[in-house]
């Protein structure tokens, strides 16, 4: 009885201290933003790799954190202009004659990769690895366009114009800073055609079997080697580091036990964890010198939230800071209800435009014989060019951005050009010369009259309530709400000058696949360019061009795109643009109508953040960061 | 027979789902000059140049290679092994969805009791509205509502953690309908039941709140004692009956131990506590149960053990709860944190630094909060009415009546002649809930970011990634076939009439 006497004593005292303790510091005042020093990023998808080089791994997130961690020659800004980032280097054309065009890359001296190590031109070299099919082969690393065998080095840097164009090993200069490769004739985009730094040294050791982070000189031996590999083409050596590269990069779950070596890399930020399927962490990079100054972020999580609802609240709750949502009315409205967060509009890369089929696409052999087919027999092709004509003059392009885009991103306007952007350089000239007007001018009901009028030409019995031409149209799916909706402001605006629109046939998933088919007549859907350049838009006009879905084919044209893959100047440029956009309006081929609406949410607290349309889209500017 | 069924489910979702994908969609529209390239290499991953009906065996080919040691569910579009990847969504999948089904089973089966045994009085009208009210709520639009009042808004009150009288009366009144609806009786009795359920309620909220008690939660010994007292009361009632004393005073002196250790034990609840020590203790708890049951009583020792052990295990829980709460204060000061506790989205706080055990646990603990209150408020009312039509049907067997004529009292009655025989029709679905667990809760998942089997099998359709879709769904139809199976077991072991044999 005593003993229970005393131990509720000393319990009543354990409790009155707990209290106590607990009632002194009752006051909660909420940390000042100001102090924060972390920025938690929306990612809609999870990390699956270090590295994004690979054709399996390249996903938005991925490259994402591969731009945070490392600094490369330039880099694209919210204005789509490819900026170079002198800090870390500078290249420039040496050569430029008809066989033999030049390009060198210099590293300036001192730049370390987060080891230590310095970063040289021995660096540079991998991207040659990584994009050359011929070095491929003749280092016995596989052939890249087998279709049975995946190259030891699975890179998705095979196939393009550095593949087609390199000439010979790119040369390194003495002092080992400068690397000049050749071309065998000049290239439009050899600005974005050259090579990144990649740390060498650790796929070497990583390949001799080394585990931790070695010393500078150990890891210039390393370098040294990977010089040897590749210039002597040691298949061997190579399939070493193929393999690290190919797989071993391929994380999802980083933590102290990852192997460092994995984590070495030039970036401002390096990875310091990473949870399976939710969330990775990177930290400040204390050696960072290879780009523009930070603005004192200590840490940047990309975390993964699908849903953009679930994302959105996350912004209210504070758990998140910057979120690039969904972009379509209630998201934005929901958006901009929050207190303490900022909304910025803007655009996505992608712009949608209307295509109407001239012939048989590149991967048919029957004919297209629809209302819309181009013809020798002047007559039938008169009569196609004029419903063509009607069908975009009666296009409902104002009333499609008006009722779908602009709820979204007031700032929206129509896009008028098949080459350039609105905003870019050259735009607003190509818009006032290309005879794009014709499409333009006046109000709707009088563009849709004058359509009215063009197919009554042909088709006396046409009116608003008699609809005489079918035309089969192509779209997305109808789980795509925009597109679905487009579609019925489409048929609704088009039957006012006597098209019945249908899409009895398509309109289903899978409808990519049916671009090549010759039995719909027009279709709508975006391109999503991700890099600015001047042959960008070829394969879509050029006769053979590989995404020519309709047919189109022009000798002007391919003359003029023929061109457009020489060095030009601005003018120049803009000149051949404007041939190729002549044409596509006098035949009526293509429209475009809108840039698709991005909506950047984030906490107001967070400053410099200005979301840009192409790739890395967000992060471009993650070092002028800062609460 | 089963095998089967697995075989030929499998082939024709193989096919199905290789027709009806188009894994180069997003390249045909793609502007890249690299673009032919990009296909030739997809087609020689993906194996597209061979036929469904054909890649299908080869699939199994890895499947069948389990048998020899070698089980290959292929990869994904990712690269990563597919078996690989189920083998982290899995135990995802289960903390987000076993403790919901349980809590679900356990207050559904409770809750359909007790509208059971007031069958068409106002509880049972009330409950009977509202587990279809809940039943009919799509989870997507009870997430979103959980998160704005229980997370943001609740975080916003801890700001300022101070009860405006509007919502101290309205909980109170809520409080006191409530219990005296639960607890019935004559219309004087129910209406002092009510009075006495609002003014204690009025008086705990209003002391809570005046002492910031949200900022800071804790329970204190005293209030642990009272609990676990309360606890030994109401175990013992339902197991045993109060007037069986002697098992009444194991359990009470149980309790007591449990305050009297109250202290000592927080001495090891330090930071680098593990998991391997709870276990520890929980494992000492179940002795001390056990202990205290074989004690006190010579008759009847097996319910006896049963009980005491529940009480301390009970305890012990209301003890490391304790613990938790008062972690939570600590907690929301991080810089990780910054004052909002609860959470809306994720499995874990990535900023959270490593190596302490109750942050760590606190802040799984409140990221499972409002996935498990959502999952709990739309499974329950399957349990809530099918335990109670099952009880009711029981209710009216004739070996009721009998048990009742006996002179048995109305507890035993319910609880060990009626009780059980109504769980046997509700084993059926429990069995199919949890195999449905492991098939994932997809919306759930989404909207709660957790990545478990329910996100890969979303990932799998929408980015038409077939060894993915082939590893989910074999992995999912397995575990139907096999919780019909366990259904059977469980069907012998609570009915007697039933063997297991030839």
């Amino acid at each position: 009885m005593k003993a229970t006497r005393i131990a509720r004593a000393i319990a009543v005292a354990a409790v009155g201290a707990l209290t106590v303790t607990g009632v002194s510091t009752l006051v909660v005042n909420p940390a000042d933003a100001a102090v924060r020093s972390t920025v938690v990023v929306v990612s809609s998808n999870a990390m699956t790799s270090l590295n994004p080089g690979t054709p399996d791994t390249n996903l938005t997130i991925n490259a994402d954190i591969a731009y945070v961690t490392g600094m490369g020659f330039n880099y694209y800004n919210d204005q789509r202009n490819l900026v170079q980032n002198k800090v870390l280097g500078s290249y420039k054309i040496v050569k430029n004659t008809a066989s033999d065009f030049r390009v060198a890359y210099t590293l300036n001296a001192g730049k370390v990769w987060s080891d230590g190590t310095p970063i040289t031109g021995v660096d540079l070299l991998l991207s040659h690895v990584l994009s050359s099919g011929a070095y491929s082969k003749a280092a016995g690393l596989g052939d890249p366009s087998n279709t049975e065998v995946a190259p030891l080095f699975n890179s998705g840097g095979y196939g393009g114009p550095y593949d087609s164009h390199v000439v010979g090993l790119p040369t390194l200069s003495a002092d080992k800073m400068t690397v000049t490769v050749r071309y065998d004739a000049f290239q439009p985009d050899w600005q974005i055609m050259g090579p990144g730094v990649a740390p060498v040294h650790a796929l070497e050791l990583m390949a001799a079997g080394k585990k931790t982070l070695q010393s500078v000189s150990a890891n210039n031996t390393a370098k040294a080697k990977f010089l040897t590999d590749f210039k002597t083409k040691n298949s061997a050596s190579l399939k070493k580091i193929a393999n690290i590269w190919s797989n071993d990069y391929n994380i999802a779950t980083i933590s102290s036990s990852t192997n460092p070596l994995l984590l070495v890399s030039n970036g401002a930020y390096i990875v310091k964890s990473a949870v399976s399927g939710q969330s990775t962490t990177l930290v400040l990079n204390p050696k960072y010198n290879s780009g523009p100054k930070t603005s004192g972020l200590k840490t940047i999580v990309f975390k993964y939230i699908d849903d953009p609802t679930a994302a959105a609240q996350a912004l209210k709750n504070g758990e998140i800071n910057v979120f690039q949502g969904q972009a379509d009315a209630s998201s934005v409205a929901q958006l901009k209800a929050m207190s303490g967060v900022t909304v910025a509009g803007g655009t996505s890369a992608c712009f949608e435009h209307v295509d109407l089929r001239q012939g048989a696409g590149p991967g048919t052999s029957d004919d297209y014989t629809g209302p819309f087919a181009a013809s020798n027999n002047a007559t039938k092709n008169a009569k196609a060019r004029a419903l063509r004509t009607a069908f975009l003059l009666a296009y409902p392009r104002q009333e499609i951005l008006d009722k779908l885009v602009k709820p979204i991103n007031s700032k929206a306007v129509l896009v008028n050009s098949s080459f350039l952007l609105p905003g870019q350089t050259g735009y607003n000239t190509i818009v006032a010369k290309s005879g794009v007007s014709k499409f333009t001018a006046g109000t709707q009901a009088a563009r849709t009259a004058a359509a009215l009028e063009l197919v009554k030409n042909y088709y006396p019995s046409a009116s608003a309530s008699n609809q005489v031409v079918d035309i089969d149209m192509l779209w997305g799916s109808r789980a795509n709400t925009r597109r679905a909706a487009e579609f019925e402001l489409v048929v609704a605006a088009e039957a006012k000058a006597g098209f019945n629109v249908t899409d009895t046939m398509y309109g289903a998933d899978g409808w990519g696949g049916e671009l090549d088919n010759n039995d719909y007549d027009a279709a709508f859907f975006a391109w999503c360019p991700t890099a600015v350049s001047q042959t960008g838009s070829n394969a879509n006009f050029q006769s053979d061009g590989s995404n020519n879905h309709i047919g189109f084919a022009s000798d002007s044209v391919d003359n003029a795109t023929h061109t457009l893959e020489t060095k030009l100047s601005d003018a120049q440029i803009t000149a051949q643009y404007l041939i190729v956009e002549k044409k596509l309006i006098s035949d009526a081929v293509t429209l475009p109508i809108f840039q698709h609406p991005a909506v950047t949410g984030y906490t107001s607290a967070l400053k410099g953040v200005k979301p840009a349309p192409l790739s890395p889209n967000l992060v471009w500017n993650f070092w002028q960061w800062h609460f | 027979m089963l095998f089967v069924i697995l075989l030929g489910s499998s082939f024709l979702i193989y096919n199905l789902a290789a027709i009806a994908s188009d894994p180069l969609e997003e390249l045909r529209v793609s502007s890249d000059p690299k673009v032919k390239q990009q296909i030739l290499v997809l087609i020689r991953d993906l194996q597209l140049n061979v036929p469904p009906p054909l890649r299908y065996f080869n699939w199994l080919k890895g499947v069948l290679g389990g048998f020899v040691g070698d089980f290959n569910l292929g990869l994904t579009r990712s690269h990563e092994s597919v078996a690989d990847a189920i083998g982290h969504a899995i135990p995802i999948s289960i903390r987000l969805v076993l403790g919901a089904t349980i809590l679900a089973i356990v207050l559904g089966i409770t809750v359909g009791i007790v509208t059971a045994l007031r069958q068409y009085s106002k509880f049972d009208y009330a409950m009977t509205f509202l587990s279809f009210l809940f039943f009919s709520l799509p989870i997507f639009w009870v997430a979103v509502l959980l998160k704005e009042y229980l997370a943001i808004g609740f975080n916003d009150f801890l700001a300022d953690p101070v009860l405006s009288w509007p919502w101290l009366l309205g909980l109170s009144v809520f409080a006191g309908v409530f219990w005296s609806s639960v607890l019935g009786g004559s219309r004087s009795q129910v209406f002092l039941k009510f009075g006495i359920a609002f003014s204690a309620n009025a008086l705990v909220l209003f002391l809570l709140s005046e002492t910031h008690w949200f900022a800071q939660p804790a329970l204190g010994p005293l209030v642990v004692f009272a609990m676990s007292l309360g606890v030994a009361f109401v175990v013992t009632h339902l197991s045993v009956g109060l007037s069986n004393r002697k098992v009444l005073y194991g359990s009470l002196s149980v309790s007591v131990l449990g305050f009297a250790l109250y202290l000592p034990v927080q001495q090891l609840f330090t930071k680098q506590f593990s998991d391997l020590t709870l276990w520890g203790l929980f494992a000492a708890s179940l002795l001390v149960g056990i202990t205290a049951g074989y004690f006190s009583t010579k008759i009847d020792r097996g319910a006896a053990i049963r009980t005491t052990s529940l009480v301390a295990l009970l305890t012990f829980g209301i003890i490391y709860v304790d613990r938790l709460m008062r972690t939570w204060k600590s907690y929301s000061e991080t810089d990780a944190i910054n004052y909002r506790p609860v959470p809306t989205v994720g499995e874990a706080n990535s900023l959270l630094e490593p190596g302490n055990y109750w942050f760590t646990t606190l802040d799984s603990a409140l990221h499972l909060f409002l996935p498990t209150v959502a999952l709990t408020i739309i499974s329950f009312a399957g349990y809530v009415r099918f335990s109670r039509g099952s009880l009711l049907e029981v209710l009216n067997q004739d070996y009721i009546r009998t048990a009742r004529a006996k002179g048995l009292t109305e507890r035993t009655v319910i609880m060990r002649h009626a009780f059980r025989n109504a769980l046997i029709p509700l084993t059926t679905i429990i069995a199919a809930d949890f195999a449905g667990v492991i098939g994932g809760a997809i919306i759930t998942e989404r909207v709660f970011g957790w990545v478990g089997m329910g996100t890969l099998f979303n990932k799998a359709i929408g980015g038409q990634d077939l060894n993915l879709l082939m590893g989910v769904f074999f992995v999912t139809s397995s575990l139907a076939v096999l919780a019909n199976l366990v259904a059977d077991l469980l069907y012998s072991a609570l009915d007697p009439r039933i063997r297991i044999g030839k």
